[in-house]
Formats: C-alpha cells, sequence, structure tokens
C-alpha cells in the first residue's frame, strides 16, 4: 500500500456509505424488526439465527440480573461480622446459584449468542448449518437454568456446595436435598446445549462461509468463536460425564466418588476441572473475540498482528486443557511442576494478545465512543485479573491464597470484569445492527464511569481481604478479624456497581422510542455484517461484496481508491461486470432450476491458496 | 480446507505429545485418558476433513483469495422454516433428564416424546 499525497487524498465525499449500495428494500417497515418473528407463536417456533441470537441475549441477561441479585444478598450479608440477612444454609445456596448462575447461565450462553448473531453475518452465510439444532440448544439452556432456580423452591433450597460441586459433600450424604439433584440436571441440560451449540458453529464455519472469505481473511471474532468451539467439544462432555456419574453415586448407589466405597473424589475435581479450566477459556475468548472487533473500529487503524492473534487463541486453545489441575495443588495429589509449567506457558500468548491491542491502538486516531470506553474498560481489568492469575499459577502463593477472597478477586476480574465489560462494548457496538438504532453516548458515558469504579471499589479490596486470610465461601466473620472496613467498602462498591446499569437501561428503553435510522454502517466498521441492512433482513445478505482481506465493508468504502482499498478488490468488481455481461444474456430465465441465470461460474485462471 | 486441516491436525499432535509428557511425568490415568480422548476428537474433526478433501474438489470458492461471489452461485441451502419440534425435543429431553430425579413415569414420558418428535422431524426432511 503507498500513501497517497496530501492533495491526492480523498475528500469526504469521495468515500462511498454502505446504505448506497444496499438501496432501499421493498416492504421495508421501520416501525418493526425486520426478518424476526411477530408473534409469540413465530418467536416459539423459530429457526433463525439471529431470533434465537436474540433469545440467548435476552435469557442470559435476565440471568445476568438473577445472578446479581444473588451478588447483592451476599455483599449484604457480608458488609458487617454477624448473620443479618440471611442464615448459613441459605447463604450457602445463594453462592451457589450465583456462581453457577454466572457461569453457566450467563456468561457461556452470552458467548453463544454473540456466536448466533454474528457468525452467519460475518463468514456470509445465510443461517447456522443446522437451525433446528441451534434452536433446540436454546431450548435446553433456558429449561436446564429455570431447573437450577427451581432448586430454591425445593424442600432444603436449592444446592449448597459452591459452583464446582466437589464431593463428597456433592454425594448422596453431603447434600441429600432435591435441589443439588436439580443443580446437576440443570447442568447435565445446559451442558447438552453447549455441546450441540458448539457442533453448530465449527460446521459453519468450516462449510458456509462466502467465496472469498478464507480463513485468514475471518473475523477476529469467528476465530475464537471457531476455537471456543473445539474447547466446548472438549470440556462439556467430559463434565456431562462426570455430573452423570455423580448422579448415579446419589440416585442408583455407585461409588465413583465415595472413598469409602473404594471411589475417589480427586477423580472428580480432575473430571471438573478438566471440564473446568476450558470453561474459563471458553467464557473469556469470544469476549477477547469483541474487543478484537472494537479496537480497530475506533482506533481507526488495521488490526495490529492478526496471525498472531489467531496463533495465540489456537495456542490458548491447546494449552487449556492442559492446566486443569492448578485448582487443585493443594490436593497434594498432583505433579505441581507440570501444571505450574504449563499455567505460566498460556499467560504468554494472553500477552501476546494484550500486546496486539495495544498495537492496534498505538498512534491511531480513537474515538471514545461507548463500546471503545468498554473496551478499554475490559483491558484493564482483564489485564489485573490476568496478573494476578500468573501470581496464583505459583504452586507456593497458592498454598497460602487458595480459598481465600484473593481468589475470589482474582475470578472476578479475570472472568466477571472481562465478560461484563466486552459484553456492554458488544451490546454497544452491535445495538445499532440489531435494532437499527443508536444508544445514546452520553448515557454510555454515565453507565461506563459508574460500572468501572463501582466494578473496582467492589473488587479490587477483595483482594486485600483475601491477603489478610478471610476465606471465601462464609457467611460470617468476627468483628476481631479486622475484615469490617474492606467488607463494607466492598458492598458499597457493589451499590454504584448496581446503579451503572440504570443509565445502561433508561438508554434502552429511550432507544426504542426513536426511529431506526441508524444505518447499515453507522460506525464505519470493518466487518461484513455491517455490509447489509440493520436490522438485517431475513437470511442475512441480498448482496455481498468482494472480499478481498479481513475488512471487506472498509474495501468497499473505499473501493475507488485503489491504493486503500484491498488489492485485487477493484479487479473483483470488473470480474463481476464481465461476469454479468457474458453470462446473464445467454440463459433466459426459465422455471427449470438448472437452467437459472446465476449458473454460470467465473472460469479458473489462477490457483489461490486451498 | 487445508487451513482446517492443518488446525486439527496440529491440535491432534499437540494433545499427543503433552498427554505423552503428562503420562511420564505423572502418571496419573484420569488425566491421561481425558488427554487420550481429547486426541481422539481432533483427531476425529482431522480425519473427516482429510477424507473430505479426498472426495471432494478443491479448493472451494471460500477457500480461494481470488474467490468472489460469482464463482458459488445458485441455490446455497435449503432452509427449514419455523418449527415446534425442537421445543418438543427440549422438552423431552429434560423431562427424560428430570426423570431420573423425580419419578420413572418422567423418563416414559419424555423418552415417547422424543421418539415422536425425532419421527417426525424425518418426516419434515423427506419432504
Amino acid at each position: 500500500m503507498t500513501t497517497l499525497d496530501r492533495d491526492e487524498r480523498p475528500r469526504e465525499n469521495d468515500l462511498l456509505s454502505v446504505d448506497d449500495f444496499i438501496g432501499d428494500e421493498e416492504g421495508t417497515d421501520a416501525s418493526a424488526g425486520r426478518g424476526l418473528p411477530r408473534t409469540i407463536l413465530g418467536w416459539v417456533t423459530t429457526t433463525d439465527h439471529k431470533a434465537i441470537g436474540i433469545a440467548y441475549a435476552v435469557t442470559a441477561l435476565v440471568f445476568l440480573a438473577i445472578g446479581g441479585v444473588l451478588a447483592g444478598i451476599i455483599r449484604a450479608e457480608l458488609a458487617q461480622p454477624g448473620l443479618q440477612v440471611v442464615d448459613e444454609a441459605t447463604y450457602n445456596s445463594v453462592f451457589t446459584i450465583h456462581g453457577s448462575v454466572m457461569v453457566y447461565l450467563f456468561a457461556v450462553p452470552f458467548g453463544f449468542a454473540l456466536a448466533n448473531y454474528l457468525v452467519p453475518l460475518q463468514i456470509g452465510a445465510p443461517d447456522l448449518a443446522f437451525p433446528r439444532l441451534n434452536a433446540l440448544s436454546y431450548w435446553l439452556f433456558l429449561f436446564g437454568g429455570v431447573i437450577m432456580l427451581a432448586g430454591f423452591l425445593s424442600d432444603g433450597g436449592a444446592a449448597g456446595f459452591g459452583w464446582y460441586a466437589y464431593p463428597p459433600l456433592s454425594g448422596p450424604l453431603g447434600s441429600p436435598e432435591l435441589g443439588a439433584d436439580l443443580w446437576i440436571i440443570a447442568i447435565i441440560l445446559t451442558g447438552t446445549s453447549g455441546t450441540l451449540s458448539a457442533i453448530n458453529i465449527i460446521a459453519t464455519i468450516s462449510m458456509m462461509r462466502a467465496p472469498g472469505m478464507t480463513m485468514f481473511r475471518m473475523p477476529i471474532l469467528c476465530w475464537n468463536l471457531f476455537l471456543t468451539s473445539f474447547m466446548v467439544l472438549l470440556a462439556f462432555p467430559v463434565l456431562t460425564g462426570a455430573l452423570i456419574m455423580l448422579e448415579a453415586d446419589r440416585q442408583f448407589g455407585t461409588h465413583f466418588y465415595d472413598p469409602g466405597a473404594g471411589g475417589s473424589p480427586i477423580l472428580w475435581q480432575h473430571l471438573f476441572w478438566f471440564f473446568g479450566h476450558p470453561e474459563v477459556y471458553i467464557v473469556a475468548l469470544p469476549f477477547f473475540g469483541v474487543v478484537t472487533e472494537i479496537f480497530p473500529v475506533f482506533a481507526r487503524k488495521p488490526l495490529f498482528g492478526y496471525k498472531g492473534l489467531v496463533l495465540a487463541t489456537l495456542t490458548i486453545a491447546a494449552l487449556s486443557t492442559s492446566v486443569w489441575a492448578h485448582h487443585m495443588f493443594v490436593t497434594g495429589a498432583v505433579v505441581l511442576p507440570f501444571f505450574a509449567a504449563t499455567s505460566f506457558l498460556i499467560a504468554v500468548p494472553t500477552g501476546v494478545k494484550v500486546f496486539n491491542w495495544i498495537g492496534t491502538m498505538w498512534g491511531g486516531s480513537i474515538s471514545w465512543e461507548p463500546p471503545m470506553l468498554f473496551a478499554m474498560g475490559f483491558l484493564v481489568t482483564f489485564v489485573a485479573g490476568g496478573v494476578t492469575g500468573v501470581m496464583l499459577a505459583s504452586p507456593t502463593l497458592d498454598f497460602h491464597l487458595n480459598d481465600t477472597y484473593f481468589v475470589v478477586a482474582h475470578f472476578h476480574y479475570v472472568m466477571g470484569g472481562t465478560v461484563i465489560f466486552s459484553l456492554f462494548a458488544a451490546i454497544y457496538f452491535w445495538w445499532p445492527k440489531v435494532t437499527g438504532r443508536m444508544l445514546s453516548k452520553r448515557l454510555g458515558q454515565y453507565h461506563f464511569w459508574m460500572l468501572v469504579v463501582g466494578y473496582n471499589v467492589t473488587f479490587f479490596v477483595m483482594h486485600l481481604l483475601g491477603r489478610d486470610g478471610m476465606p471465601r465461601r462464609v457467611a460470617d466473620y468476627q468483628p476481631t478479624d479486622d475484615f469490617e472496613t474492606w467488607n463494607l467498602i466492598s458492598s458499597l462498591g457493589f451499590v454504584l456497581l448496581a446503579l451503572s446499569f440504570v443509565p445502561f437501561l433508561y438508554s434502552v428503553v429511550s432507544s426504542f422510542r426513536r426511529p431506526m435510522t441508524a444505518g447499515a454502517d453507522p460506525w464505519h466498521a470493518n466487518s461484513l455484517e455491517w455490509a447489509t441492512s440493520s436490522p438485517p433482513p431475513p437470511h442475512n445478505f441480498t448482496w455481498l461484496p468482494p472480499i478481498r482481506s479481513e475488512r471487506p465493508v472498509f474495501d468497499l468504502r473505499w473501493v475507488n481508491h485503489r491504493d486503500v482499498s484491498a488489492i485485487g478488490t477493484s479487479e473483483a468488481w470488473t470480474a463481476r461486470q464481465e461476469h454479468d455481461k457474458d453470462v446473464l444474456p445467454m440463459h433466459p430465465y426459465t422455471d427449470n432450476y438448472d437452467d437459472e441465470p446465476t449458473a454460470g461460474a467465473r472460469p479458473r485462471e489462477t490457483d489461490g491458496a486451498s | 480446507m487445508r487451513l482446517e486441516l492443518i488446525v486439527w491436525s496440529g491440535l491432534t499432535l499437540f494433545y499427543i505429545i503433552i498427554g505423552a509428557i503428562y503420562w511420564a511425568v505423572d502418571g496419573d490415568a484420569a488425566g491421561a485418558s481425558l488427554l487420550l480422548m481429547a486426541t481422539g476428537l481432533g483427531g476425529l474433526i482431522a480425519g473427516w476433513i482429510w477424507h473430505w478433501r479426498r472426495h471432494h474438489d478443491h479448493p472451494r470458492p471460500q477457500d480461494r483469495v481470488d474467490g468472489d461471489a460469482i464463482d458459488d452461485t445458485g441455490i446455497v441451502g435449503v432452509y427449514p422454516t419455523a418449527s415446534l419440534r425442537p421445543l418438543a425435543l427440549g422438552l423431552g429431553m429434560t423431562a427424560i433428564a428430570l426423570g431420573v430425579v423425580l419419578g420413572s413415569w418422567m423418563v416414559l414420558v419424555g423418552v415417547a416424546v422424543v421418539a415422536s418428535q425425532v419421527a417426525l422431524l424425518t418426516r419434515d426432511a423427506d419432504q
């Protein structure tokens, strides 16, 4: 690419707008979601990936609200020494379901929401490969979630053994109540749902990309979802199997995890963490993908180190299945050097990612729209969480800090912070695509600053509490423990964190009162979903731009400037015109499918990469 | 499909190596068999792609750097219309899972629902 002289630089009105290419569609109803079901029956029976994606996102956000209320109960209980809000058994249920809802029912499904909505749009496909399987995944996720929460209504309350359900506590003697069974069934169902979704995503990305969309031209988000799906395939069936064994222990009298009869509780820990550690990357990688989409758009620069990012993701995906026992250092039953070494190793590709994100922004012309603000918030919290992760990967430190609030702080930074900030970055970024309307910039800024302050106040002090030895998962502490101040600060921070949702909700509600005027490409973004109208029509595209780089929509806007758009873009346009001129008149329209005018293909003169 | 083949074969190879190292340093059967299954899973996908490449033209338009919409025109895919089957199947599977806890009659209902829906789904697909 050569640099243009100052005089040759294109003026603003030289630039094309994506809307010029799409044109007005007939039958566009500006007041209704285009292509989305309009009746309840329509929503229940839909197999459209966009409708299911929206259903996933809304359901996941409802679970976020439920998990948030449970978090509020925890923070209210811990604000002062003594038991004020709930008793110990209820507290156990509350933190168990808080963790389970956030991990299994909010974070992972929101990743699938992104995959459902965006993967076909970003690779230029009309839908996912198996639309009905996709709908089945959604229903299993929803039913699983409802069953888990139904535990609160059962005798003995919901499961109270923590989100990783160590036997013998989760076994027939440790938790005989029905809520524990419901929890296990719920996770089996959501795990099955995740496995089915993963198959769908891998098949879609492998087989349904648009012509010209090679693997190395896919948006990083699609790469991340692709490799996330692989990790889901590795991890979720292991968890489902382990849970079926646990349920057999509880219902049918087997002794897989019963040490009294020759079983092994350590086996559960191996199986669970073989799922559990890929799980944190399954949660995180889609959200890494989100910010990788956002940084280049708002820094007005191409992505720095595309293949490095792909390789980093690949390395994370591979290594993530060989670090599981760093959660089991304190059992004394694992080889410490192996798992410490692999855990340190996985920090390297993660560092590469952070480096590339900063490289993308370096020297860019950054505009602080809400998506960019939230993406920066993600970067800060994620790096803070990653650093404590490296600390915890060292067995000597882990022996001291394991099962203290330090781990809670680390986990909430690296999972909670990553997900929440990146989630809102995604919502502010793709809201115009999904709804055709913009969210308020000013309210987005209020939302961001309240969230970033509230979040860090709530969770940063937990590092200090953990360092001072406050154990996790206890409802009470003594005034003499010296934990009061930090706990009170943390709880006050949570109030601010919760209040930050007010400007967001107000912004969402008020955006629906405005007309759908966002247009196809409001951010001047890069990837293919911006080349179709907002919201996209059924089956996504009436027309596709040539794909000659990883940012086809950028090339489209700059198509008249050969030095700026990707090499080959102009040639593709010429080839299309030649094709239409040569092929179309030769085949008049007939009723016979084989004679349809679009059947002819361009002769293959050059062999591209396979 | 070449890149896909490289990715999946590479992952398979990685699990063979890391599994061997793990088995050598730890000897823990649970972790080693999990890594063995991971190898199998990667190998399954890699093998399928390898098989696919033997029986299909490649490069496909989506693998060619000079591919464009005119290379792959015609019918892209046939998509199902709205369907109640996924919801019914989901309810049936939920009933089977819940029946383990709440009573075997529920499992029977679930199996009946799933079987009937799978049969109907096959009929849908034939049309």
